[in-house]
């Protein structure tokens, strides 16, 4: 029996799932992030068993294919390979763990406008980017990635922090900065992604990726390349495109931080692996320094702006920059093993950072503030269990062997090393982006030691007079957290799996013989 | 098509069916007026007319385009100078057939969505104003000469300033009054800019017209005529179509005019404005296209830019709305800058044009029937800000749903698939002769309206400050908020019906 349509079924189920909640007006927000959660534990088991299906035929993809506009050359063509199977899971694991987290939200988030919509926006952003890492139409692809920013508006422009100074206006412009900037660069994708459908006759990806930029000139692929690249850069994002982000992650509510930071930015990187590296090889190997160079700032700036960030949330958003430079050092390397980096960063960095948003969102609604002085020193002895998911997020986020991040670093850096197209570039980025590590290094052990490490603040320690509110992670966050906990551990130790899954995929992409 | 040799042209009932119908409805209401004047219990029998006809017109829309395998169907033609083919004044082609049924479409959307607001009190003045302005509007879409071009433009837009006088209080009246200013000035330009083509080619046909422009013995005297008469005929449709800088009356007149007609402003008198161009300039003036390729271009962007930047800080409903259509009408025509000349670039840039237009109108239905719902529950009435959508979503969530759906096709991003695919279609033949700078205008305007219809969507979902009343909703209004929403909702699954509207042959 052909199991094809597992894969459509994984972006439908959530994305009807959400009309389904926008249509249901009596149920509860309580309610509806259970229906949410059950649909994110369908969509992954969905996705679990299209992966494994994958992995087991080879090169031999599950893939549906069915005209949708002849018109435009759009077709309604989804499939899974090896490089997008690791996205589709992040995507329905952190979609099936932001459900579960809503389930038990503070009652003030959910008041402030239905929480019943919040969820249903939730299932859109997983299902539309599901549909994103699966689909196989320039066209389609184009319509998938865009399909998230409305909800995602929503879930800061409405959900986002109350305790900003400015309220509603803050929110509203942290939202708008985010769709704005993303729009923008969306439609400048667009006009490229036109130009390679008129130039080639063709919008299918798989075709493109054959056709490997035979089709057109080194000029107008340059100039495709230089659109997408820009349109996918501000979603990555990549310095000094990046402003968005910081005010968009921490006005978000956790939910939204984790779906930002663990979904949306894949999106970018993955449209860079999926479409301008094998559609227009050339293109790319002109404007590659450029992106190497702009990914490896991003790094350096990222990591010195957390040297001096004092607000948590937003430095785990600024730290976001700079692991995303990583991706974008090993994209721009353009060899399989800088690929295959890159990938292998961009699910730990999902990971990882989903991790430290549910850490650091338990500890905002717990101190009613981010910043670093507030949070105050001792968590170690105060919150173990809080202090020690903390000490995990960030010792993961500064590359330590064994955990899930160091391993995609270190290809990257590996595969810029060995770069042609980065030219004489190659050495000096790859030895800057290796710097970046030691930044990284910096700014965690500095967040450690103010918070984990020390004494624990008068403030926050009970008293005879003032009875302590504050309590350690419920054993309902706990479980949110652990699978992230476990991924972290398990990539960490075994790359393997992974590296293998997209090793067959990266070839296939870099147009690279496959050895006997 | 049967070329009498007497002199008198023959007519083809079929072919001048869609303007013929909504005249023959217009008469039977007048009939009715006179027989019982004042009756109410004949109200119904007129709206059921008055719709009749404009559902037989597009009845005889879709039986014509059944028909379209042979060649296109002329009518009233006459022996051209010797060695010349018969020329006509009226063709059904793929480009008329196609903007006659978005003509029709929004007239039976304006219509339904008038019968319990403008037209309640005034049945007959109502009903035969909108019945003649259609009227006007899809001839407009089968002339094929210049006097034809001209009349059924006039009788496109008169009627439309009866329609925004039908608010009889002083800011109506000021706005019939701007309106008609506006209109005889537009009409003055257009007469003098047909009356130097006609006097630089020698005739009034659209065909002969094209074919003497585009001869290789044409002085440069003649040529610099024709252009100025282009440049002319450009400025006085483009006051229909509020291109900038002609667009100045636009944000007045539809804040006096009654909701619904500020709807038919923006969607019926709109397409008759684009087809008024699409049939002038692409098929009369096709050789010229050097001269009015970059001025409608560089006012397609000047149109969307400053629509979409004042639309920002709009306040009223309405009058964002109205800025909005300035904008959105700039999109109709920006696939204009895209023509080289040749036949093929001019049908694909026509066919763009046509595409967009089709959503543009189902959209702004669906978003102007939430807007005619609020006015009437609401203290402010037509005046009301956008604070007033504060938490619809609570209170009117399926109003909400579709105001919502309708905002987000406007904006052309998903779930408003359909506005998404009328972007790609719009911007596809811009990249294809790589205007880049119209282009990346263009993109750069996706993100400024973007801001605006998402500030509105956003409020739909905050929480309510007051509860409002319930809406009732009559009958007819339901019909044209299902209505629109259900071709939003199909055009977007469909995105096919947008790209692919007109395949044929032009003519």
């Amino acid at each position: 029996m052909s199991m094809d349509w597992l894969v459509p079924a994984a972006s439908l189920l959530p994305l009807t799932a959400a009309f389904a909640l926008l249509a249901l007006r009596r149920l509860t927000a309580q309610a509806a992030a259970r229906v949410g959660t059950l649909t994110c534990l369908a969509t992954l088991i969905l996705a679990v068993a299209a992966t494994l299906i994958t992995s087991d035929t080879g090169a031999d993809h599950l893939e549906v294919d069915a005209p949708w506009v002849p018109a435009l050359g759009m077709r309604a063509h989804l499939g899974l390979d090896g490089v997008s199977a690791p996205l589709v899971l992040l995507t329905a694991l952190l979609g099936l763990l932001v459900c579960a987290h809503l389930v038990k939200i503070r009652p003030a988030t959910a008041s402030r406008a239905n929480g019943r919509q919040l969820v249903a926006c939730v299932l859109a952003v997983t299902g539309g980017a599901i549909a994103t890492f699966t689909a196989l139409d320039l066209l389609l692809f184009f319509v998938a990635f865009e399909t998230v920013l409305i909800p995602m508006w929503f879930v800061i422009a409405v959900w986002g922090d109350d305790q900003q100074a400015g309220g509603e206006a803050t929110r509203r412009d942290a939202a708008n900065r985010f769709i704005l900037y993303t729009a923008t660069g969306s439609a400048v994708m667009l006009l490229g992604i036109i130009l390679i459908a008129l130039r080639t006759g063709t919008t299918d990806l798989v075709d493109l990726a054959q056709q490997g930029g035979s089709e057109m000139s080194t000029g107008v692929q340059i100039i495709a390349a230089v659109l997408i690249v820009l349109g996918l850069a501000v979603k990555a994002p990549m310095w000094p495109l990046h402003t968005w982000l910081p005010p968009a992650h921490t006005i978000a509510p956790t939910a939204g931080s984790v779906l930002l930071a663990g979904v949306l930015l894949k999106m970018g990187t993955y449209g860079l692996v999926r479409v301008a590296v094998p559609v227009l090889p050339e293109g790319m190997a002109e404007i590659a320094p450029y992106l190497g160079v702009f990914g490896v700032v991003g790094i350096l700036w990222g990591g010195l702006a957390c040297l001096v960030e004092r607000d948590l949330k937003r430095l785990v958003a600024l730290s976001s920059v700079a692991h995303m430079g990583f991706v974008l050092v090993g994209v721009a390397s353009m060899t399989p093993t800088g690929l295959q980096g890159a990938l292998f960063a961009n699910i730990a960095h999902g990971i990882v950072t989903a991790l430290l948003f549910f850490v650091v969102g338990a500890l905002k609604d717990r101190h009613h503030s981010a910043d670093l002085g507030v949070l105050g020193s001792g968590l170690r002895d105060r919150l173990p269990r809080l202090g020690w998911l903390l000490t995990l997020g960030a010792v993961a986020g500064l590359g330590l062997p064994g955990l899930a991040v160091f391993w995609g670093e270190l290809l990257a850096i590996t595969g810029a090393w060995e770069s042609t197209v980065l030219g004489d570039l190659a050495r000096p980025l790859a030895v800057l982006a290796a710097i970046g590590t030691a930044v990284a290094a910096a700014y965690w052990l500095r967040v450690l030691r103010v918070l984990w490490h020390g004494p624990p603040d008068e403030r926050w320690t009970p008293s005879d007079l003032e009875p302590v509110t504050i309590g350690d992670a419920t054993a309902h966050e706990s479980i949110t957290t652990a699978p992230l906990v476990l991924a972290t551990v398990a990539l960490g130790l075994a790359p393997g799996p992974l590296l293998a899954l997209t090793a067959p995929a990266v070839r296939l992409l870099l147009g690279v013989e496959v050895s006997p | 098509m049967t070329v009498n040799l007497t002199g008198v042209p023959s007519i083809d009932l079929l072919a001048i069916t869609p303007v013929i119908a909504p005249v023959i409805a217009l008469i039977l209401i007048l009939l009715i007026d006179a027989l019982v004047p004042g009756g109410t219990r004949w109200r119904p029998a007129m709206d059921a007319i008055g719709l009749v006809g404009l559902i037989g017109a597009a009845v005889a829309v879709a039986a014509l385009a059944r028909d379209g395998s042979g060649p296109d169907r002329s009518t009233s033609c006459v022996t051209g100078p010797a060695g010349l083919l018969p020329q006509c004044s009226f063709v059904t082609s793929d480009l008329t057939l196609s903007l006659q049924a978005v003509i029709l479409l929004a007239a039976v959307g304006c219509l339904l969505l008038s019968i319990d607001g403008p037209a309640a009190s005034d049945r007959t003045s109502h009903h035969v104003l909108l019945l003649a302005a259609v009227a006007g509007a899809t001839a407009l879409a089968g002339a094929r000469d210049l006097a034809t071009l001209v009349v059924a433009l006039e009788t496109a837009s008169l009627p439309a300033i009866g329609l925004i006088a039908l608010r009889r209080d002083a800011q109506g009246a000021q706005a019939g009054v701007t309106m008609l200013l506006t209109a005889v000035a537009s009409l003055g330009l257009l007469m003098l800019g047909v009356a130097l083509i006609f006097l630089a080619t020698g005739s009034l046909y659209l065909e002969t017209i094209a074919t003497t422009l585009s001869g290789s013995d044409l002085r440069p005297p003649v040529l610099a005529v024709a252009g100025l008469g282009t440049a002319l005929s450009i400025a006085g449709i483009g006051f229909k179509i509020s291109l900038v800088p002609f667009h100045l009356w636009t944000p007045d007149t539809y804040a006096g005019a009654p909701l619904p007609i500020a709807a038919f402003l923006s969607t019926v008198s709109k397409a008759a404005g684009v087809a008024a161009l699409a049939v002038l300039l692409g098929l009369g003036l096709a050789p010229l296209a050097h001269v009015w390729v970059p001025i409608v271009g560089v006012l397609a962007v000047i149109t969307m830019t400053v629509g979409n930047l004042v639309a920002l800080r709009q306040q009223v409903a309405v009058r964002l709305l109205a800025w909005s259509t300035v904008a959105q009408a700039g999109w109709v025509l920006v696939p204009f800058a895209s023509i080289d000349g040749s036949t093929e670039g001019i049908r694909t840039a026509l066919a763009a044009s046509v595409g967009y237009l089709l959503a543009y109108v189902v959209a702004g239905l669906a978003a102007f029937a939430v807007v005619v719902l609020l006015a009437r529950h609401h203290p402010a009435g037509e005046e009301h800000t956008l604070q007033a959508y504060r938490g619809l979503a609570r209170t009117e969530p399926l109003a909400a749903a579709v105001l919502g759906f309708a905002l987000a096709c406007l904006a052309g991003l998903p779930p408003g698939v359909m506005g998404l695919i009328a972007k790609v279609v719009v911007l596809k033949p811009l990249v294809d002769q790589q205007v880049w700078a119209i282009a990346g205008i263009a993109a750069v305007n996706v993100a400024i309206g973007l801001a605006y219809y998402l500030r509105w969507a956003g409020l739909l979902l905050a929480a309510p400050e007051q509860a409002p009343p319930r809406w009732r909703v009559r009958p007819a209004e339901g019909l044209v908020l299902g209505g629109a929403a259900a071709a939003c909702v199909g055009l977007s699954v469909g995105g096919q019906f947008i790209a692919g509207l007109l395949p044929g042959v032009l003519h």
